[in-house]
């Protein structure tokens, strides 16, 4: 038997679940009975309480919340969309994924991305882009992460920027009919789907695709040759250069190629010089 | 560092001034600063301009800055509990805003801006949960902020329907602003729909908020709506004012000793729409409260 420590009351963790009751009235329904509840953080009985003693209907002031959030979600993923049809769309404001969202300061499209992978089957290779983009396009809004000149232990790194992503062969160009399919204004489009679409991208073969966010909002979507993305897919995550000599020489780089090759990403920012990370304990 | 009784004696006195959020002129007919200004010079004696630095300062806040006219800059994408919050690209933006504005203080809604980071289709306003232990994270982040941008720092009561927790929403500013020694701008609107929500009298609780504090109040119109038959007030802006919010207004003003500037908040409407609220504000303030010339 486990006995549980007494936890004090969190203000934030009130507020966190709060947010979750405002998008999702089954959820607040669960707040007020007395089941299990499916969140990151549990809540103590008397953080439970309190949210106990708030008004269902106060809750719905704001008849267009939801609305709102699909929205800007539909902006961002509009063929993953289509492909999911609109109830299940909505259905992940009542997710696990957009809770851990609320509870660990993180991003709604982004954990939207994640609760596309719960459909793959679905959405396939179009999430994939679809998310990246996502990925690319906050990245752009932030400073380049970047070492001393001097650090001797700098890594290199795929540069957040860009994303480097597998999919299935002949994706893009399917990804690409199915924007101009939704028109000019795909939202509206969205609006009036009465069912999600029964075709599927495709699913066999690979394509190797680099999505590029720039500063300003703007994408670049294309394909790459296979090394390449290889390369920054094994640099996903800071590593010693060394590591990503061999990398290149599986790829098929031969003697000096591959430094130069390094080189060279790094002169065109895909590879950018990073801090080390500190050791593991 | 002097109390804030102390270096609430620097504060400038601005009188009565009028708000604007990024784009709200591009409502048809809404409210052009400037115009009121020339028109009216005593109740537009500056302008408190509304910052979300993701969207940046529109044209009328620029060019109002550009004339040295004063100013009050209003955040509205910090939650200012969270010290996740006051990330170093986050801060920059807002010290170069304070840069071009020359704000007389910060303030605004000490509330939750946005669920999750600071990202699109995130930013919502919900009050802070009423409970002792939400008091010392706001108060540090007030602190925090004051010391990062060197500006005075009011947090103000935000608006709601849903209010969880045990103390009195004024209750709570009181214990905040002991805690980081500031002042506070009462919204007089958002505290008749609190009063109302909870089935209190307007002027409830009123003794508790050290009212010396009080620096500036917010004056709005607001509507009545229900939902399922629960009656709320839904804080518009518009150009009606509900008496709740004028009892309270009256009562601040009386109590608000070292008040340095109150806004009518109506941004969207059209000038003549809003030239009665101004004139009925005005007339409840004593006849020498206005912008201090120097
Ligand atoms: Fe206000």
């Amino acid at each position: 038997m486990t006995t549980a420590i007494p936890r004090q009351l969190d203000p934030q963790r009130v507020q966190r679940a709060l947010v979750c009751m405002h998008f999702d009235p089954a959820f607040a329904a669960a707040i007020r009975g007395d089941g299990r509840l499916d969140l990151p953080e549990p809540l103590t009985a008397a953080e439970r309480d309190l949210l106990r003693a708030v008004d269902p209907r106060a809750l719905k002031t704001d008849a267009m919340r939801r609305a709102r959030a699909v929205q800007a979600l539909l902006e961002e993923y509009p063929v993953s969309a289509a492909l999911l049809g609109m109830p299940v769309v909505d259905a992940f404001f009542s997710s696990l994924r957009f809770r851990e969202a609320v509870f660990t300061r993180g991003s709604m499209a982004l954990a939207f991305a994640s609760y596309l992978e719960d459909h793959s089957a679905l959405v396939g290779g179009v999430a994939t882009i679809e998310a990246a983009a996502a990925a690319v396009r906050r990245a752009a809004l932030r400073p380049l992460p970047a070492a001393d000149v001097a650090d001797p232990r700098a890594h290199l790194q795929c540069n957040p920027r860009f994303a480097p992503r597998i999919v299935p062969g002949g994706t893009l160009a399917w990804y690409e009919r199915a924007l101009i399919q939704n028109g000019a204004d795909p939202l509206r489009t969205l609006a009036e789907l009465r069912r999600p679409w029964r075709k599927r991208p495709p699913r066999g073969g690979q394509q190797f695709l680099l999505i590029e966010g720039k500063v300003g909002g703007s994408l670049a979507l294309g394909g790459a040759s296979e090394g390449l993305v290889r390369l920054l897919l094994a640099a996903s995550r800071p590593r010693p250069r060394a590591e990503l000599v061999v990398v290149a020489h599986e790829l098929g780089a031969e003697g000096d190629e591959a430094d130069e090759l390094l080189d060279e990403l790094a002169g065109e920012d895909l590879l950018l010089r990073v801090s080390a990370p500190p050791p593991a304990a | 560092m002097p109390d804030f009784l102390d270096r609430a004696r620097a504060l400038p006195r601005l009188g009565l001034g009028i708000s604007t959020e990024y784009g709200a002129r591009r409502q048809d007919g809404a409210l052009d600063p400037a115009a009121l200004r020339a028109a009216h010079p005593t109740y537009a004696g500056f302008l408190e301009v509304g910052v979300e630095l993701a969207k940046g300062l529109d044209d009328d806040a620029q060019a109002w800055a550009a004339r040295g006219w004063p100013t009050t800059y209003h955040f509205l994408d910090v939650n200012l509990d969270e010290p996740e919050d006051f990330d170093p690209a986050w801060l920059a933006g807002m010290r170069a805003t304070i840069d071009v504005l020359d704000p007389a203080w910060l303030c605004g809604d000490a509330g939750l801006w946005h669920f999750g980071a600071r990202d699109r289709g995130q930013m919502l306003l919900l009050p802070p949960i009423l409970v002792r232990e939400a008091v010392a994270p706001m108060a540090a982040g007030i602190a925090a902020l004051r010391e990062a941008t060197g500006r005075e720092v009011l947090p103000e009561n935000p608006p709601g329907a849903a209010f969880v927790g045990d103390l009195h929403l004024l209750e709570y500013f009181a214990a905040v602003a002991e805690a980081a020694d500031t002042g506070l701008l009462i919204d007089c609107a958002h505290l008749a729909i609190y009063q109302r929500c909870r089935g209190l009298d307007p002027l409830a609780a009123f003794d508790a908020l050290p009212w010396e504090r009080v620096i500036e109040l917010h004056v709005a119109g607001g509507s009545e709506a229900e939902v399922d038959g629960l009656g709320w007030v839904d804080d518009d802006h518009g150009p009606e004012v509900l008496a709740d919010t004028w009892a309270i207004t009256e009562a601040a003003i009386e109590r608000a000793k070292n008040l340095r500037a109150v806004v009518v908040e109506c941004e969207r409407n059209p000038i003549p729409a809003v030239v009665p609220l101004f004139a009925a504000t005005r007339e409840r303030l004593p006849a020498d409260f206005t912008a201090a010339t120097s």
